[in-house]
């Protein structure tokens, strides 16, 4: 009792910054010895919830197995599926049960294909998890919206068409990104038709995951793509030229050689790779007349095409570029002129006056 | 002097330190509280990423992941397979073997079937020049692998020489004994191809520590906590750094540093600015300090990105003489760096880089062991003088000391909300007892590390990199 009050009588008689340190000293050790206590509950709560996951997981992936093998028609359920529906229908009332089986499904969805799948979008359906994933569209979040979206994807409901094409110019690119993946991966080709008027970019991220998208489908009957090489948007065009090279995109010559004029050097690069993978010889005719008007990274490109298409008629304007003072250039040129008359190259590389670099003569010999 | 002016001495003293305790605490809070921001956003950002694409595809881009090599030979073979088995499609590995006086090679050949190829170097950036000469395996099942074999001119020099020779838009440039997650290059990859408006010019990610985890068949199988005091605290230090700090700096576009043991850049970038630098200790720095400086000074919109994905484990040292060696080259690295580019501190020009990520690493990285030191000099003298208020003494004292465990805390935390690894039961409790312990246990030998690298830096020239004595992860 002596003691406290004395304690007490101490404090009441320091500065006030000194009991100001004291307080906040005593508020971060009362912090201190809270988050140690509830860091051992909350580490609980993880590690229950993680076996909880491997269990509900092996559990539910059985389930959901012997629903996808107990019949052949997926339109129709047998009373085995429709006891399998109303045992998980249960489960499905919590968020983290339901996030399993959502697991569990976009898991079995990439393994099997057909029949199966149409089964699993009738579970989908059956379930009301169809219902959880559209309520997610009505959220406030941009990333719960986003989930929702992706989920519909993954089990290719094209009925929600009308609920998710809304968002293809959300503010969030997340959402935006989301609706274009929905819709390519449901109605294919025709679901691009967003890019007819996209004004905002359209990341490189997102077109990978497009064009591997398209990819997957055995129908590779690609829409007009025209419109979009004459874009506003330069990512648009980018994407389309893409689109041109793996689809083997003849009839868009026209476009592409007004590309090579373009005021975006990546644009006109890849117009570059676009043309000598479809027209070759052509292609070549139109960049050597202007060779001299395209930039290094244009130049470089352009010998890599000559490199493939070269005939000996070339000779002249290889022999032009032997001393050009970039080095891809002048490797190329001088891998050129060999392919075309190795007696000039032999010559070239014997001769005193050449000031060549001798290291890549050398090399140039030896492939 | 009189004895007023010597209090009043005194007295601008005690204001000048506190200010600075005071706005260094500040910035630590304000730190964590971006660094809470910007991990919720990258978490809700990624929640609902199908990676699966990117990783299958043939159209994504391309990266050269550059590992230099020096004297590995104990672990090259396993080191190199890691390498290999990541699930990215397009990329490939270039060994820049540096002049090693072992058997690294020899090994190399033998396990990978490897032969010399005809091969002609690009010089864009000087580098020393090929010794053995470039090789590259007869078995297809290695074809993305090319060893470098060249003269010994560093770390720098290696990644120099495997930047001239890749011709992918990224480069990962990695530490050799680094275990890379299979995912690694697909999740960093991101920041690259999703920023439409600004370049991305590189990303670092997060750096772990793999002493003590079971690491089999080049993949990460178990996560222990190690037993060495020292390790643990270290396994903190970076949970604090890298979940706390870079997060932060990411968010405020920021970061100075990508660490050297795991990074992504753009090539045409690293290649326009001339490379890493040869005459630096921290080279891994320094680079992305000229990137930055370069993309000011062309005045195009770019971005150092980063991601707290646990993707990269590296072993940490174990022995205080090891550890004080890492971090004395640390501190003269990035004093080599802030005074070679001393141009941009306190410079409008370059922007927030110039006003705010410069000072903020001048005053609270370079100068705060200095400071910190002066301070228990200081301290010191006071005592002898029979000066010291013991009242204000001990009470800032555990004030400081308290705050220090809570940040701890808080970056255990962090972990524990994101990626949660350490999962083994005991382990929240060990973490808590070492944000007690760390202060003691860590902080003076960092503090001597820092001291002796200022030291070393302006005294003894000669110094460069020290030794790195590496025992191996734990593979079974």
């Amino acid at each position: 009792m002596i003691n406290s009050q004395y304690s007490i009588d101490y404090f009441n008689e320091l500065p006030l910054i000194i009991k100001v340190v004291w307080v906040f000293s005593f508020v971060l050790f009362l912090t201190i010895i809270l988050l140690t206590i509830y860091l051992k509950i909350f580490r609980s709560y993880l590690r229950k919830k993680d076996q909880e996951k491997v269990k509900f997981k092996t559990e539910y992936e059985g389930l959901l197995v012997t629903y996808l093998y107990s019949s052949s028609d997926p339109r129709k359920l047998n009373p085995e599926q429709e006891a399998i529906i109303l045992q998980l229908q249960n489960s499905l009332k919590s968020a983290s049960e339901r996030k399993i089986i959502i697991s569990v499904l976009y898991n079995l969805m990439n393994e099997v294909s057909g029949e199966m799948s149409e089964s699993i979008k009738t579970f989908y359906y059956k379930t009301g998890l169809i219902d959880y994933a559209l309520a997610k569209l009505k959220n406030k979040n941009w990333y719960t919206i986003a989930k929702g979206i992706g989920e519909l994807t993954r089990f290719n409901i094209v009925e929600a068409h009308d609920h998710i094409s809304k968002f293809i110019k959300h503010p969030r690119n997340e959402v935006r990104n989301a609706t274009q993946l929905y819709l390519v991966n449901l109605f294919r080709f025709n679901g691009l038709h967003f890019l007819d008027d996209l004004n905002v970019p359209l990341s490189e991220w997102v077109q990978v995951q497009l064009l591997e998208t398209l990819q997957k489908f055995d129908d590779q009957q690609i829409c007009n793509i025209q419109p979009w090489l004459k874009s506003t948007n330069n990512t648009v065009i980018l994407f389309a030229l893409k689109l041109a090279q793996i689809y083997n995109q003849f009839e868009v010559k026209d476009s592409l050689i007004e590309l090579l004029s373009h005021s975006n050097k990546e644009i006109r690069v890849k117009a570059i790779d676009v043309l000598s993978h479809l027209y070759g010889i052509e292609a070549k005719e139109i960049l050597k007349t202007n060779f001299n008007e395209l930039s290094l990274e244009e130049q470089i490109s352009f010998f890599g095409l000559l490199e493939k298409l070269v005939v000996p008629s070339d000779e002249p304007f290889v022999e032009k570029h032997l001393f050009h003072k970039n080095f891809e250039i002048q490797l190329l040129a001088l891998k050129i002129l060999k392919s075309i008359n190795v007696d000039k190259f032999k010559w070239l590389s014997n001769s005193a006056k050449t000031n060549y670099n001798s290291e890549m003569i050398e090399y140039v010999n030896n492939i | 002097m009189d004895t007023s002016s010597v209090k009043i001495i005194l007295l601008i003293l005690h204001y000048l330190f506190f200010g600075y305790a005071f706005l260094s605490v500040l910035s630590y809070v304000i730190l964590s509280v971006i660094s809470g921001k910007e991990t919720i956003e990258y978490i809700k950002k990624n929640s609902f990423v199908n990676y699966k694409d990117i990783l299958s595809s043939t159209v994504s881009p391309s990266i050269t992941i550059i590992a230099p090599a020096y004297n590995e030979s104990l672990n090259i073979v396993e080191n190199v397979r890691s390498l290999l088995s990541n699930h990215y499609v397009n990329y490939n590995v270039i060994i820049i073997n540096d002049g090693s006086k072992d058997n690294s090679l020899e090994k190399l050949i033998e396990a990978y079937d490897l032969e010399k190829i005809d091969f002609i170097v690009n010089s864009k950036i000087k580098t020393q020049p090929l010794r053995a000469g470039v090789f590259k395996s007869k078995n297809p099942a290695f074809e993305k692998l090319m060893v470098v074999d060249k003269e010994n001119g560093g770390k720098a020099d290696a990644l120099n020489m495997g930047l001239n020779i890749s011709k992918n838009k990224y480069v990962a440039c990695i530490d050799v004994d680094c275990l890379l997650l299979e995912d690694a290059l697909q999740k960093m990859i991101k920041p690259f191809l999703e920023e439409t408006n600004v370049r991305v010019i590189a990303t670092g990610g997060v750096i772990r520590i793999a002493n003590s985890c079971v690491i089999r068949g080049g993949k990460l199988i178990d996560i222990n906590l190690p037993k060495k005091l020292l390790v643990q605290s270290q396994i903190l230090e970076y949970l604090r750094a890298f979940l706390l700090g870079r997060m932060a700096w990411s968010r405020l576009n920021g970061l100075l540093v990508i660490s050297g043991a795991f990074g992504i850049l753009d090539r045409e970038i690293a290649i326009a600015v001339g490379g890493y630098d040869t005459q630096t200790v921290g080279e891994d720095m320094e680079i992305i300090v000229r990137m930055r400086r370069y993309m000011e000074e062309i005045k195009e919109k770019y971005r150092v990105s980063y991601i707290p994905d646990p993707l990269c484990w590296t072993e940490a040292p174990d022995s205080y003489k090891i550890f004080i060696s890492q971090r004395n080259r640390w501190t003269r690295g990035t004093i080599e760096t802030l005074k070679k580019h001393r141009k941009i501190g306190f410079n409008p020009k370059y922007g927030s880089f110039g006003m705010i990520s410069y000072p903020y690493w001048l005053i609270f990285e370079r100068l705060a062991p200095i400071i910190e030191v002066i301070g228990l000099i200081y301290f010191t003298i006071l005592i002898i003088l029979r000066e010291v208020r013991w009242d204000f003494a001990i009470s800032f004292f555990i004030l400081a000391y308290l705050f220090s465990v809570l940040f701890s805390i808080v970056a255990i935390y962090s972990e524990e909300l994101t990626f949660h690894e350490y999962k083994k039961k005991g382990t929240g409790y060990k973490l808590v007892l070492l944000s007690a312990l760390e202060p003691f246990v860590l902080h003076p030998f960092i503090l001597y590390a820092a001291i002796r690298g200022n030291y070393d830096y302006y005294f003894n020239k000669k110094k460069k990199w020290g030794t790195m004595v590496r025992k191996g992860l734990v593979s079974t």
